[in-house]
């Protein structure tokens, strides 16, 4: 029973991160779009007035794709018309359940592994899991009968088949690395083995938090960075954004696979495609910059310094939400009557918001975190581990966005050419390269 | 709960099956194939072999079943309901013998020889990636390797005949 209510806690803790991802990444697309394109964004939508920097606006976007008609081609194969959405917003649901965000959380003296599913092939489940993906984006493109999503269907078969070896090859190189390594001390008893198996994702993260030549963070980017820079390359090309958006390409074929979509079929879409980013966010985070690990911080170094580190957080903290809070009053000041309406309260709530935190930051040093016991620090330093991972999920989500502003697409021949001609040689030469350097040493 | 899930995995695997046989668009059998297949994943899963159900996705669900969609849709097109191919009902009966004469040899082998059952315990490391790479790199070695070159002489020999009328690159 205890087994059960664990899972289904941690389904939904990555449910609910995946979904509150996807809105935040649909505001930081559209405004980190303004930024680079030098623009405002939308700053519109406001409910009573606030508008939280157009964070108001996916509620609007929400409500608009809910009400809107759902028109359907006449010509369409209406089972899989229907199907198309639910899978690919299932297969990228799926792919969460083997990625760890924390090596474990001891609840009533028992420790909690912080991985829905920790399978011993849990690398090859996510690559298992990804392949399927294209079936989603396959059937959309043949079920609504028409030629633009038909072609989008099929540039989405060609390229996911390409890439996704790249991706497979690029990976085999960090099992190599990390497979029979020594399983860090703190970890051995809880894994119950001494040796990692690089297949396993708790295994493969376990072993990045050790030093290389005693200094280095053993993170997949240090040890394998070639293999990193063809794993990202894949990755994009799997998630289908830009440069890699050939199955979407609005100026070639109108919208692709989806252009028969409207409603709220056409918003699974969408949100596939953000809960998509955030997967591939915590594959780069989990394979190549060492997961829920902070550099020099394994597990005993931050319970050793709980006390400390949380006593450093909590002013860091209320001196951050001061400045802020600061900040939002000086803004009240120089906006004053600036709309005429309710707008012009929200520099005021925002101050009173951020003056709430810095104090219950400082009443939070009122109760003497110094004084951290053995129990609160075994839980500081797993909540610890998860914001480390989920601020590595945001950098790496915010990197999709970066890329997806500043390069073009590609053109269809240069897509394969790169898949095929490059990254394919570059992935087995360091696949070679990896195995012989690993027998000499 | 394993009787269930087995129960539950092969009728589906098995329905899979027929679906793809008795469909009219090549597109849809596909789909069902990889349903299929998805199910036979299952059946593994539930035999101690992790590794095999996964590859078994990853391979023929995953790789495998997406060349053969873009074949059948490279060649088709956007076929729905008018293009498709009539179906015979004088064929049906034909049909049905291939299938019929395997469940007959199936039963009476279970019948004659009996079903071995598994073994009490297995080894812990059954099934995983480690143990099947040991078996494939050591003891099936030559197997293996036979293996692959047959099949990179069948891509070659594709290549040769799918080349046939332009000039091959190395003539």
């Amino acid at each position: 029973m205890d087994i059960i209510l664990e899972t289904l806690s941690k389904i939904g803790f990555m449910f609910a991160v995946i979904m509150g991802m996807v809105v935040v990444l649909i505001w930081m697309e559209r405004k980190g779009a303004a930024f680079i394109q030098d623009r405002t964004g939308p700053n519109r939508a406001a409910i009573l007035g606030v508008r939280l920097a157009g964070l108001v606006h996916p509620v609007a976007d929400v409500f608009k794709l809910l009400f809107k008609e759902d028109i359907q081609p006449s010509g369409r194969h209406r089972a899989f018309y229907n199907l198309a959405p639910w899978l690919v917003m299932t297969v990228a649901l799926s792919t969460y359940a083997v990625i760890p965000f924390g090596d474990y959380l001891t609840v009533a003296g028992r420790k909690v592994a912080l991985v829905t599913a920790d399978l011993n092939v849990g690398l090859l489940y996510i690559l298992a899991v990804a392949s399927l993906g294209t079936y989603g984006v396959v059937m959309a493109g043949w079920a609504a009968n028409n030629k633009y999503t038909f072609l989008g269907g099929v540039r989405a078969t060609a390229q996911m088949i390409s890439y996704e070896i790249n991706m497979g090859l690029a990976l085999m190189g960090l099992v190599l690395v990390f497979s029979h390594t020594a399983t860090p001390g703190y970890l051995r008893e809880f894994l119950g083995t001494d040796f990692l198996s690089g297949l396993r994702l708790t295994h493969l993260v376990a072993g990045q938090g050790e030093l290389l030549w005693g200094f280095l963070p053993k993170w997949g980017i240090v040890v394998q960075p070639l293999g990193f820079l063809l794993f990202i390359t894949a990755v994009y090309a799997e998630t289908n954004r830009n440069p890699f958006d050939l199955p979407e390409g609005e100026s070639e074929i109108v919208a692709g696979y989806h252009l028969e979509y409207s409603s709220m079929k056409f918003a699974l879409f969408f949100m596939a495609e953000y809960a998509h980013m955030v997967i591939g966010a915590a594959l780069i985070a989990t394979f190549y910059f060492g997961g829920y690990q902070i550099p020099w911080m394994p597990r005993p170094v931050l319970e050793a310094h709980a006390g400390m580190l949380l006593t450093l957080k909590l002013i860091a903290v209320a001196a951050v939400g001061f400045l802020f809070a600061l900040l939002f009053l000086r803004r009240t000041q120089r906006e004053k009557g600036k709309f005429g309406d309710l707008r012009d309260n929200e520099p005021r709530l925002g101050a009173g918001l951020w003056l709430i935190v810095a104090l219950a930051a400082l009443g939070g040093l009122a109760l003497r975190p110094w004084t951290l016991g053995p129990e609160g620090a075994s839980l500081f330093a797993s909540l610890m581990q998860v914001g480390a991972f989920l601020a590595k999920l945001v950098f790496f989500a915010w990197l999709f966005i970066w890329v997806r502003w500043t390069l073009p697409r590609f053109r269809y021949d240069q897509l394969m050419g790169l898949g095929w001609k490059v990254m394919l040689p570059l992935g087995v030469a360091n696949l070679v390269v990896t195995a012989v350097v690993l027998t000499i040493v | 709960m394993e009787g269930f899930l087995f129960w539950f995995c092969g009728i589906l695997m098995f329905l899979g099956g027929l679906m793809m046989v008795v469909q009219r668009s090549a597109v849809v059998s596909a789909v069902w194939l990889v349903f299929s297949f998805l199910c036979t994943a299952g059946i593994f899963a539930l035999l101690s072999a992790p590794f095999l159900a996964v590859m078994q996705v990853l391979v023929y669900a995953g790789a495998i079943m997406v060349l053969f969609l873009y074949v059948i849709m490279m060649l088709h097109g956007p076929v729905l309901e008018d293009e498709l191919i009539p179906s015979n009902k004088a064929l049906w009966p034909l049909i049905a013998i291939p299938p019929a004469a395997v469940v007959i040899l199936l039963v009476g082998w279970v019948k004659g020889e009996g079903l071995r059952t598994m073994p009490d315990s297995i080894a812990a490391d059954f099934g995983t990636a480690e143990h099947v790479a040991q078996l494939l790199l050591g003891r099936y070695l030559l197997a293996f390797e036979l293996i692959s070159i047959v099949l990179l002489v069948a891509i070659i020999g594709a290549l040769a005949i799918g080349q046939r009328e332009r000039k091959l690159p190395w003539k």
